[in-house]
């Protein structure tokens, strides 16, 4: 396990991790006895149980798993109903759950798809908590 | 280990109340304790399945529950596990029971989840999946069941007509239950032409808001005997957590929910073949295909015929009954109290209390209580009559 301090710039913290994607750096944690990749890092391994988690940036592009379209949004959301969200497949084998730029009718299960990092909306900044304001958020781009 | 059972049950109307929640649960209360001595005579401890104090603005539903029952100084607590609230609060009361550290312990729970209308309870539930990445980027209940659904469409034979079926099927029993929010039989068009709520899933994929309380009254076999109750023997338990976040999971491989149920058989001493009924989390259509497979009543893939008369389903399926209450779907499906619902439905087919909807026969019953997306924590409990081997 890493000696580093689990401070607030650390990516294995959530504050780390969003410093670092909006910067455009996708940070994955890597497990360093099974090799699986955890997005966002954290500081052990669910897959195995291992506590040495090595930080890693991620090729931000991909494919779509799995994908839907949110009809019923939570209030926070409303506006923006229907949007396409979808579970992607990282090129280096981490799984992200995102939303999609795309309608619905236009993405199928293996689209190929990038991942962008925007500012959070004035909309999105009005129901972040506190900690959150300043996060981006990954929205994937088809290819 | 003195043998826990289940001496009595009791429920709420169930959907749209006038009710708050501690009086939903004051009406459950007094059906279970209908042919009983007073709770404060042998109720030992009190555990509540809740899941959010956004709908009332109440925590400490331990204590307040504890004092509408009449009981003081008591330990008392809410249990939290999203959907699993009600089976996690099973659970802790079985164990109590198991180890000896109490006769007779109340599993309760209860949600008032039409406080805040529909969009209250979207956000509500929206707060079962992680806060970082999933909350963040809009997702809710149906669109993360959604996800599944539409990965176990890609990978299986399965059809939305399918899924369609499933809760025709489930309506169908529901119209046999006078406990059900919707006691009214429904067609596949209805289904297929329903409002989409989150593709593949349509309203009428989609197990109701609704409000509703259950108790269930655990206790050791000679305590039940001695209150002369019809008892059913809780013979397995186990639960299980995986990932918060759905996409770190295999989608399709409900794999906590298989390790849930495979942990309570192994306790009972059965296997999959030995259930005759189970109330499995049909909150989505698709739930009750995936729950199939992870119980081990249907081969990978298969899941879906569920809606099948036993002969007319794949090889290697086995003959149980699934959601003869009428399931999350139609039954009802208010949040913390879902998992003692459950039980409930065992407990009055087990005893012959089933009425219409009773499955000829039934001896054995898997119960399986899903929280969070999937199998984010499963609790599952085998139940058989006294007289089951």
């Amino acid at each position: 396990m890493s000696d580093d301090a689990l401070d607030a710039t650390n990516p294995r913290t959530l504050p780390g991790f969003f410093d670092a994607l909006a910067d455009g750096e996708l940070l994955g944690g890597v497990c360093t006895d099974c090799g699986q990749v955890l997005l966002p890092p954290r500081p052990a391994c669910y897959a195995c149980g291992s506590r040495g988690v090595d930080v890693e940036p991620q090729f931000p592009e991909g494919e779509v798993f799995s994908y839907t379209a949110v009809h019923t949004p939570p209030p926070a959301f409303a506006a923006d109903a229907p949007y396409t969200v979808a579970v992607v497949e990282l090129t280096d084998g981490g799984r992200l759950l995102g939303r999609v730029a795309a309608d619905y009718d236009d993405v199928a299960i293996g689209d190929p798809v990038e991942l962008t990092v925007r500012e959070p909306t004035a909309t999105e900044r009005e129901v972040a908590l506190d900690y959150e304001t300043d996060w981006p958020v990954h929205v994937f781009e088809l290819r | 280990m003195p043998d826990p059972v289940i001496a009595s049950v009791g429920a709420s109307p169930l959907g749209r109340t006038d009710l708050p929640g501690r009086d939903l649960f004051s009406v459950a209360l007094a059906e279970a304790f209908d042919d009983l001595p007073d709770p404060a005579d042998i109720v030992e401890a009190v555990y509540v399945g809740n899941q959010s104090e956004t709908y009332e603005h109440q925590i400490m539903q331990g204590t307040l529950l504890a004092e509408w029952a009449g009981l003081r100084h008591v330990p008392a607590e809410r249990v939290e596990g999203c959907a699993a609230a009600g089976a996690l609060a099973l659970r802790h009361a079985v164990k109590d029971v198991r180890n000896g550290e109490h006769e007779a312990v109340l599993a309760c729970g209860v949600e008032k989840m039409t406080a805040g209308g529909t969009s209250g309870a979207t956000d509500a539930l929206s707060a079962a999946f992680d806060r970082a990445i999933e909350q963040r980027s809009g997702v809710t209940a149906p669109s993360q069941y959604a996800l599944l659904g539409q990965r176990y469409l890609h990978e299986t034979d399965a059809t939305e007509r399918d899924l369609a079926e499933i809760a025709v099927k489930n309506h169908a029993n529901a119209a046999r239950n006078p406990r059900a929010q919707f006691p009214k039989e429904i067609d596949v068009a209805t289904v297929l032409e329903s409002d989409p709520v989150a593709p593949p899933l349509k309203l009428y994929d989609c197990a109701p808001v609704g409000d509703g309380a259950a108790a269930v009254l655990v206790t050791t076999a000679e305590l039940a005997a001695d209150l002369n109750r019809p008892q059913v023997r809780v013979a397995g338990s186990g639960a299980s957590a995986n990932n918060i976040a759905v996409a770190e999971r295999d989608m399709t491989d409900i794999a906590g929910a298989r390790v849930a149920a495979e942990t309570a058989y192994e306790e009972a001493g059965i296997d999959a073949t030995a259930v005759d009924i189970a109330e499995v989390h049909d909150a989505f259509t698709v739930c009750e295909a995936l729950l199939a497979e992870a119980a081990g009543f249907a081969p990978a893939g298969s899941g879906y015929q569920s809606y099948l008369p036993p002969a007319e389903r794949a090889d290697g399926w086995t003959d149980v009954q699934l959601s003869p209450s009428g399931g999350l779907k139609a039954r009802g499906h208010p949040i913390g109290a879902t998992g003692l619902l459950q039980a409930l439905e065992a407990y009055e087919q087990l005893t012959g209390a089933a009425g219409d909807r009773a499955v000829e026969g039934a001896e054995t019953a898997l119960l399986l209580n899903e929280g969070g997306v999937g199998d984010a924590v499963t609790v599952s409990h085998v139940l058989t009559t006294a007289e089951a081997p």
